[in-house]
């Protein structure tokens, strides 16, 4: 089996160090398929690891070679698949997969096709190490890893200008990209205290040691780690304050968007507090504070996504929200419900963004939906597809949203937190107007694309075949619930339901459901039967600007953090560094110049002058002798 | 061989002076020849190194004033061999990329005598004779700058010269009295450092000796508030002074430290290391933002250092293996990336003649190569894991962090403020539409930069996926190191903070 551990990690860096060769060469076909291949080879491996551990039970470890050696800690570059792992490495060699293969159609005409490839690659090999790690350092070189390959596949236009956010919100994909990575670098401080804190307390990074003995720490500790390592997944996993980056990261090709910012990278924040499950489980209060927070940007994100016009922005919104919905799941401790709806999300929400980019082709890269409508005429598989997705997402029988999101309801009704509860209940019924919303605006009513000139035309063959499988996933995951509980309770802690929340389970589906359903109708009455805008409305009513402008998060970060920064670096330079700290070396060089300029005046040659020094040296002399002797 | 240490030292001044004799047109070929060569033999020096001895090895002594205890003393652990080895890397790759045409040949010749130097105080075990060596690097660094600068080149001569100077006659004092406290208790004169590392002086004695020799690497590596010599130095030198700057000169402050200041006065540099690390963490965020806010590319990369040098000082004062073997890590990683980066910059002054970076924007798609290289160095420079820059810069944080997890956590910032500065610089540099016309027919990197930049690309990688090679004798000598340290301390706090591996290592 460890051959098959390293078909899963290695493939995807051969298949981007393949590309990588032809980089700056004219696109080269075969990059494309031959980076397909690899990718899908480590999802065979990841099955035929799945299908073993489902056997066995037994997870496969590998230890590859030393990493850093010194004093006391000790890294080696090892990678243990267990049941989650073997989960999170299907479902992201899946996705990756389906990716390539989609990007061959997406990118078919951009210059830099093999570029792409190579970058996709190593996002993929990146998330694998992230995944495979045996210890949090080797965790973080993947964490790290995508972080990169995401600034790059996010600047990957890098040659577009700095626009104003009236122009665009996202301002340029290379600001976007840095936006990313310095917001990620704020979190990943976060994480390393969490990292040192392990070493200094257990002198071990591996996670079976030190989850073995993380009963031995004080209460206290195991709150300080608890907390820094969540910090850390609040960066990946855009948790507010440290959102932002993900709707502005929409900036990237929409394959990235899907691969990266839906289903695999931003999902790692949740892998890693389900990974750390014995470690949450000792501290419930710091998991309750984790669920509020994730509850709290379900239901904020989804705000956002109601108003905006633009695509992918809509659903970079409910990714944020779905985020929220796996970390209140995790924070009240019901972690394989957590990984379950990590990854059904990661099927149907891959499969509305692949839609997303097919309207994109479609439309001449336009992402306002006002401009779009009626195109379910000429794209009738895509619109089968989103709509496919958009029912998984709000939750609708029997999609994969259905099982997995209902299941976090059900969860936090069972913890009587019932806060939480109605926030996500409310939350689920935003989630299906504004993806309906969606579907209506872009699929039904009149067809106002006319109006740009947009000629809008289906994707190729090839790539509706790509997207089947996330289909098939968002159709009938919800289905093996069963197995995967059974599957994955070996590793992870069951979650029972009290028998009072089994009595209640019929009564708390029905209103879920409800509530979606009332959200889809509300979005069928106003945007199906064509687009009517109240203009009045858009730019006088405040929460309407509120929730398009993103709370004004945005500008606030940039008047409060980034301008100020900027400013008081240059004082720094300017005011600091070179009026006082090099103007005061300088001024004693001066001083000393000068002085000596001074005294050069007593070597005059005159006789009288020279002994009329040495008399006043002589006085001083003695008197300073004196005073010597005086005091003993 | 017995004597590479001399051969090391003496080899590239031989070829100096021999150098005189060489012709104009072949002088190049011959500079190339010779630091080849001699960076060969620091490489052979390294392959016959025992890995598992942590003390000194290929030890030569040779009295040379016996009266004073003087000696012509030299060795190398793990601790300062890859200093050396590093040394003569840069200096083989300066000489390769040089793209200076006045005055080739005293160039080359001065570069020469500069890695006389540089060896030289690396391999110094007397300490009078690394003295020498130390001050002699002033003079053809100064004469490099003086001669091939820019417009302010004399002012920045004159001040790197003065001010280091300055430094190390403070320093000078200290080494004199520490040398007359070893003839007060022993009743012989010795400067052999082996023997001071033997002698336990009082704390009172301590403090003063500390600071007096503190003042003299804190200048050299620049520690702020004596920092300002630095990008003048760096602004007016021509790219391959630069390079040897950043890449070597600043770590003979660092090395300083961990040789000196660290196993001669444990007690005080215990007891100082609040105000050292404050000043240490100054240096670190104040310089991040000095560096962002530059408009000149090469100023960026120079306040840049300044930045990194202070998560060395850092990991050095941890006290513990995990931090001091970071920060020599740290001190070969800022070597390579530093030097690579002022390569860089040196490729694009040439082509247009400015370093500024309003004059620039979009490059990357007239210069995709050079923007790799960039972005590559980029990335280790903030610090990504698998490059060289990682490890260093983790291991001086995780080291201290056992000392002061707040202070840790502030330093720590490096990892973001490094990550705005450099990613700026890209992104002006590089991305956007390119909208100056003269960057239009930029050549993307001859083949003559790409053979000094290569190579260092590939160490990045290389250290940052298996240190193992370099790492291993390192922490062998820095647990002997930090040993020594506690078995000589005197101050229960010293005995308390200097914390000695469990793993005592393979001391055979």
């Amino acid at each position: 089996m460890e051959s098959y551990v390293y078909i899963a990690l290695f493939a995807p860096l051969v298949s981007s160090l393949f590309a990588a060769l032809f980089a700056q060469k004219p696109k080269v076909q075969l990059v494309g398929i031959a980076t397909s291949i690899l990718i899908g080879a480590a999802l065979v491996a990841s099955v035929i690891l799945l299908l073993d551990i489902e056997e066995t039970g037994k997870a496969v470890s590998v230890n590859l070679m030393d990493w850093i050696v010194v004093g006391d800690l000790d890294t080696k570059f090892g990678f243990t698949v267990d049941q989650v792992t073997v989960i999170m490495m299907t479902v992201v060699t899946l996705i990756s997969t389906v990716v390539h293969v989609y990007s061959n159609y997406y990118m078919e005409s951009d210059k830099s096709f093999n570029r792409f490839f190579s970058y996709l690659s190593a996002f993929v090999f990146s998330m694998m190490i992230l995944v495979m790690s045996d210890n949090f350092l080797g965790l973080f070189i993947g964490w790290e890893g995508v972080g990169v390959c995401s600034w790059l596949l996010i600047g990957f236009w890098y040659h577009k200008k700095d626009e104003t956010r009236d122009v665009n919100p996202s301002i340029s994909p290379s600001w976007a990209a840095n936006e990313a990575f310095i917001m990620n670098r704020i979190a990943d401080l976060g994480m390393l205290v969490g990292i040192f804190l392990i070493y200094w307390n257990l002198g071990t990074l591996k996670y079976t040691e030190v989850f073995a003995h993380i009963g031995d720490l004080s209460h206290a500790m195991l709150v300080g780690i608890g907390i820094a390592l969540f910090i850390g997944a609040m960066g990946k996993s855009a948790q507010f304050p440290l959102h932002t980056w993900l709707a502005d990261a929409m900036e990237g090709p929409t394959p990235v968007s899907a691969l990266i910012h839906a289903a695999t990278m931003v999902t790692a924040g949740v892998y890693l507090v389900i990974r750390a499950n014995p470690l949450y489980s000792q501290i419930p209060e710091v998991g309750y504070g984790i669920a509020v927070l994730g509850t709290f940007v379900a239901i904020f994100a989804a705000s956002m996504a109601l108003v905006n016009r633009d695509l992918k922005r809509v659903i970079a919104y409910s990714t944020l929200s779905q985020l929220g919905y796996m970390f209140a799941a995790a924070g009240l401790g019901a972690y394989w419900v957590a990984l379950f709806h990590l990854a059904a999300h990661a099927a149907f929400k891959a499969l509305l963004f692949i839609g997303a980019g097919n309207v994109m082709h479609a439309m001449h890269d336009e992402l306002d939906m006002f401009k779009m409508g009626g195109l379910k005429k000429v794209m009738g598989w895509t619109f089968l597809y989103m709509g496919i997705g958009s029912l998984a997402l709000s939750g609708i029988y029997p999609f994969a949203g259905f099982f997995s999101k209902d299941t976090i309801l059900e969860v936090a009704f069972n913890e009587h937190t019932y806060g939480i509860w109605f926030v996500l209940w409310l939350t689920a019924g935003l989630t299906a107007f504004y993806s309906f919303r969606q579907v209506f605006l872009v699929f039904f009513g009149d067809e106002r694309y006319h109006e740009i000139g947009a000629h809008p035309h289906e994707a190729k063959p090839y790539a509706l075949w790509a997207m089947a499988p996330l289909a098939i996933a968002a159709v009938t995951v919800g289905f093996f619930k069963e197995d995967f509980v059974e599957f994955v309770t070996k590793f992870l802690p069951e979650y029972e339901m009290s028998e009072h929340t089994e009595h209640m389970v019929v009564i708390l589906t029905i209103i879920t459901t409800l509530v979606a359903l009332t959200g889809i109708v509300v979005a069928y009455l106003k945007y199906a039967k064509g687009l009517k805008r109240d203009l009045e409305f858009e730019q006088n009513n405040k929460i309407y600007k509120l929730l398009y402008n993103q709370y004004y998060i945005p500008v606030i970060y940039d008047r409060v953090f980034a301008k100020p920064y900027k400013e008081l670096s240059d004082i720094a330079w300017k005011e600091i560094d070179m009026q006082v700290v090099d103007a005061s070396v300088d001024g004693i060089a001066k001083f000393v110049e000068k002085s000596g300029d001074a005294s050069r005046k007593a070597q005059n040659g005159n006789l009288s002058s020279y002994l009329n020094w040495m008399a006043a040296g002589l006085v001083f002399i003695t008197v300073i002798a004196a005073i010597a002797v005086a005091v003993q | 061989m017995s004597n590479i240490l001399t051969v090391l030292i003496f080899f590239p001044l031989i070829a100096a002076i021999l150098g005189l004799f060489v012709s104009q047109k072949s002088i190049r070929v011959y500079g190339i020849t010779v630091a080849a060569a001699e960076f060969l033999l620091s490489l052979w020096l390294w392959m016959s190194f025992d890995t598992n001895e942590a003390g000194m090895q290929f030890v030569e002594k040779l009295k040379l004033i016996p009266e004073f205890g003087i000696s012509y003393y030299l060795g190398v652990d793990g601790i300062s061999l890859f200093i050396v080895i590093m040394a003569t890397l840069m200096t083989l790759i300066g000489i390769i990329a040089l793209s200076v045409k006045e005055n080739l040949k005293n160039m080359i010749i001065t570069l020469l005598f500069l890695e006389v130097a540089m060896v030289g105080v690396f391999v110094s075990l007397d300490v009078i004779l690394f003295y020498v060596f130390w001050e002699f690097s002033l003079v053809p660094m100064l004469y490099i700058i003086g001669a091939w600068g820019g417009d302010k080149r004399l002012y920045a001569s004159i001040k790197f010269f003065i001010y280091t100077f300055a430094g190390s006659l403070v320093m000078l004092v200290g080494i004199l009295y520490v040398a007359y406290a070893y003839y007060s208790t022993t009743g012989v004169w010795s400067f052999s450092l082996t023997d001071w590392y033997g002698l336990i002086l009082p704390f009172s004695v301590q403090k003063y000796l500390f600071w007096a020799f503190f003042l003299g690497f804190a200048i050299k590596v620049p520690m702020v508030p004596f920092h300002t010599w630095l990008p003048y130095a760096h602004g007016q030198a021509p790219t391959v002074g630069s390079v040897i700057l950043a890449a070597v000169l600043l770590k003979m402050g660092s090395y300083g430290f961990v040789r000196f200041s660290l196993p001669l006065f444990p007690d005080a540099s215990v007891a100082y290391i609040t105000p050292v690390v404050i000043i240490a963490i100054i240096m670190i965020i104040y310089t991040a933002m000095v560096a962002y806010a530059q408009k000149d590319m090469k100023q960026v990369i120079a306040y840049s250092s300044i930045s990194h040098m202070g998560i060395i000082v850092l990991g050095t004062f941890a006290m513990n293996v995990e931090g001091i073997a970071g920060s020599v890590f740290q001190m070969l990683s800022h070597g390579i990336v530093s030097g690579a980066l002022f390569l860089l910059v040196g490729a694009i002054y040439d082509r247009r003649h400015t370093k500024l970076l309003s004059e620039f924007g979009g490059i990357a798609k007239v210069m995709p190569n050079y923007a790799t290289i960039f972005v590559i160095m980029t990335m280790a420079s903030v610090g990504l894991p698998l490059t060289i820059g990682f490890i260093g810069e983790y291991l001086s944080l995780l080291g201290f962090f056992k000392v002061s997890p707040l202070l840790t956590v502030i330093a720590g910032t490096s990892i973001i403020l490094g990550a705005v500065y450099m990613l700026s610089v890209v992104k002006k540099t590089f991305f956007g539409p390119l909208t100056n016309p003269e960057n239009e027919k930029l050549k993307d990197l001859s083949t003559k930069e790409l053979t000094a930049l290569i190579p260092l690309v590939a160490i990045v990688v290389w250290l940052g996926i298996y240190p193992k090679p370099v790492l291993g004798p390192i922490n062998n000598s820095t647990k002997a190191l930090v040993q020594l340290m506690h078995k000589k301390s005197i101050t229960p706090k010293a005995q308390e903070i200097i914390l000695v591996s469990k793993d005592k290592g393979v001391n055979k």
